[in-house]
């Protein structure tokens, strides 16, 4: 008996909620966030924009100082909350505070070395911050992952936080941006061209794929050559196929050639878009299918039992039950619509894809970069936006 | 009531149900009773028209069905099913409102009657009414697929197997509460069955189906009568078919008026002679008392009248 307290006492630390699953992963991936820089760089610096940069000294100051302890801070926030279940959401926030502080500290340290060095030179960062990035945007996905989502927070103070270090022109020194500025129009002209070329795609299969999958769902042998079809795009290389495209809108444009005023021609936006379109046409149509399937035979034998004509069988059952299957798949063909476009750009269909190119032609790293981050942030957007109207409608049920 | 006239259905060169005339007159319970695949399911289905006859025609009171177009006609006829089919992103009340708003009631009509029914299938409507289907156990869920089909106040039920998925006990206790709705309500049933019991504890009539045929029919202490066919003896067990035939045969029409001796078990009159014998081996006695009630006059019941018309 007089051992009883001791006994209870010694199970107390027990009793404390222990860290969630995410803890160990999201800490170890904090950790390494923190030191790659400082194992695999800063900055580099490079004589002019063509050249190759090399690696190059922090030029240390008070300013930078204080953007580098806040990036060890933050590091050492994401560590420490990601061990509350409770708190994994701080957790991913303080990962988009290291985010920021991390290229503000690359940032400040761009404007200090290029001080000392010519005005041809250019600055950017460093492959450690670079994998940094990477670290802690794999350390929010983590935190998200408990619940089951997309580290939509993240996301947003992400964009929030760098859309104002940009507004302060604290990452001027940064080559990126040096070239953004120089070519603003440019830059802007591809973003827009980017977006009308993956939401006309987007769009395009849509309207495909929706009253086919419609037809489908009733029609063994449609569903068939449906499914026959869009799984047979997936094997064409995407090149091949705008360059089959090419052809046959060459010859439609020769025939009518008012088509032209509508852009339609071998090269340009219109074998791009269709070519684009016919990839979603998989994603989409099966996630349909699969999405009007959600509403079992059983429950379908109920709600025509109970005299529920077929629209409204479509309305009332398949679409609420099929929802969140179906945007599954608009989520998926969304990212590729945008990933795709990038391509076409080959064929002269515009959009940021020729930034990369002419970057990858004019060996100018800045450039290629100036394509890639605005694809890159605009399929984590899109995805991040349809996964919130995802996880909204599950809810809503 | 519902006829069927000469009604056939073939699924490719195979008649699934084979030229089946049957009539289930108004108010009385059809139990439609036969092996998996002998075309039970096909056949009810046919009343409201989930599945059109290949040949002949199905009549509800003295209609042909397809002279009324399918949804309006199934609005009409409850239908009940084992899966329940409850809409799962509906709350029981709208689950139990399908029938009325698709004919367009007016809010508080629908609220009352829900109430009402949800209370009919003995689910008190304040507990009930708000949950989601998986909020509720196999037997709730059941019930509440009855007040569904109930709703809109059809004089016609089709049930398919509505109580097969549930336990025993469950089982009984809703055979028990359809036959007290019943006879509250006076609604035509036509109830499909693999359960010879459950046929038994509901029918007033029973249609024995065989490969699609109709293989006996008729009220089931007729159709268990000495010397019935090979198909009802072979759905009801050669050997358990005289114990069956017990199930359907009144206790009082047996026993003996005379006084019976004050410490016999006691039998209800309303009784069937299987309960009377499950009460004789339970009680360890070859007599029964049969207290008087209505115009039997009371009396007691012996072992070896009991064994004699089996
Ligand atoms: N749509 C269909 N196409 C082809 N065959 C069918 C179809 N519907 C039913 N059948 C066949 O018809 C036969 C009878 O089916 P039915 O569903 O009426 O049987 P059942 O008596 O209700 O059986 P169970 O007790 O298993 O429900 C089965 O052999 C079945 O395979
Ligand atoms: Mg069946």
């Amino acid at each position: 008996m007089p051992l009883r307290p001791a006994l209870l006492a010694a199970s107390q630390p027990a009793a404390a909620p222990s860290p969630p699953r995410e803890a160990t992963a999201v800490g170890l991936l904090a950790a390494l966030a923190a030191l790659a820089p400082f194992l695999l760089g800063w900055l580099s610096l490079a004589p002019n924009r063509l050249l190759s940069p090399r690696p190059a000294e922090l030029p240390m100051g008070p300013e930078l100082g204080l953007a580098m302890g806040g990036f060890l801070l933050a590091c050492l926030l994401v560590l420490l909350l990601a061990r509350r279940a409770a708190l994994l959401p701080w957790a991913e926030a303080a990962a988009a505070l290291a985010l920021c502080a991390l290229l503000a500290t690359a940032g400040l340290g761009a404007r200090a070395a290029l001080e000392a060095a010519s005005p041809m030179a250019r600055a950017m960062p460093a492959a450690g911050v670079w994998v940094a990035m990477l670290l802690l945007a794999l350390a929010a996905g983590s935190c998200a992952a408990g619940r089951g989502g997309t580290p939509g927070r993240f996301l947003a103070l992400a964009v929030l936080g760098v859309g104002g270090l940009l507004a302060t022109g604290l990452l001027d020194g940064l080559s990126v941006v040096h070239e953004a500025a120089a070519r603003g129009p440019e830059l802007r002209s591809a973003f827009s061209g980017h977006l009308a070329l993956a939401g006309g795609a987007l769009a395009l299969a849509l309207m495909v794929s929706v009253p086919l999958s419609l037809l489908a769902l009733r029609r063994p042998r449609l569903e068939a050559a449906l499914m026959g079809l869009a799984n047979g795009f997936q094997v064409v290389p995407s090149l091949a196929l705008f360059g089959l495209l090419m052809g046959p809108l060459a010859a439609l444009a020769a025939l009518w050639p008012a088509l032209r005023d509508w852009g339609v021609g071998g090269i340009g936006p219109a074998p791009a878009i269709l070519g684009i379109a016919a990839y979603l046409l998989l994603p989409l149509a099966s996630s349909l299918l699969a999405g009007l399937r959600v509403a079992s035979p059983a429950l379908l034998d109920a709600a025509r039992g109970q005299g529920m004509t077929e629209a409204g069988i479509l309305r009332r059952l398949r679409l609420p039950l099929g929802w969140g299957v179906m945007l599954g798949g608009l989520r998926v063909a969304a990212v590729q619509a945008v990933g795709l476009a990038t391509l076409a750009a080959l064929i002269g269909g515009g959009g940021l894809g020729r930034l990369v190119f002419q970057g990858i032609g004019q060996m100018a790293a800045d450039l290629i970069l100036l394509g890639v981050l605005p694809v890159v942030l605009l399929s984590l957007l899109v995805d991040g936006l349809l996964a919130i109207l995802q996880s909204g409608l599950e809810v809503a049920r | 009531m519902i006829r069927f006239e000469g009604v056939t259905r073939r699924y490719g060169d195979r008649a699934v149900v084979d030229r089946v005339t049957l009539d289930v007159p108004d108010g009385s319970i059809c139990v439609l009773l036969g092996e998996s695949g002998s075309g039970k399911s096909t056949l009810m289905r046919m009343v409201n028209r989930l599945v059109e006859p290949s040949a002949g025609r199905v009549l509800v009171n003295g209609r042909d069905v397809t002279a009324t177009d399918p949804e309006t006609l199934r609005r009409g006829i409850g239908y009940v099913i084992q899966s329940v089919g409850l809409f799962p992103h509906w709350r029981v009340a709208e689950n139990v409102a399908t029938v009325p708003r698709l004919l367009g009631w007016e809010a508080a009509r629908i609220a009352t009657r829900v109430d009402e029914l949800l209370a009919l299938v003995g689910l008190e409507p304040g507990r009930f009414r708000d949950r989601f289907p998986h909020e509720l156990s196999g037997g709730q869920a059941q019930r509440v697929g009855l007040a569904r089909a109930l709703a809109a106040d059809p004089p016609l039920l089709l049930m398919d197997e509505p109580f097969s998925a549930l336990d025993p006990g469950t089982r009984r206790g809703l055979q028990a509460e359809l036959r007290t709705i019943h006879a509250e309500t006076g609604k035509t049933i036509l109830f499909v069955t693999h359960d010879v019991e459950e046929a038994l504890a509901l029918a007033d009539t029973v249609a024995v189906l065989e490969e699609g045929r109709l293989a006996a029919r008729g009220r089931p202490a007729e159709l268990l009568e000495r010397g019935t066919g090979a198909p009802v003896r072979r759905l009801f067990g050669e050997e358990s078919l005289a114990f069956h035939r017990l199930a359907t045969l009144p206790a009082s029409t047996i026993a003996r008026p005379e006084d019976a001796a004050g410490d016999l078990p006691i039998l209800p009159a309303e009784a069937s002679l299987k309960q009377a014998l499950m009460l004789m081996l339970s009680e360890g006695s070859d007599r029964l008392a049969v207290p008087p009630t209505g115009e039997f006059p009371g009396g007691t019941l012996y072992w070896a009248d009991l064994v004699r018309p089996a």
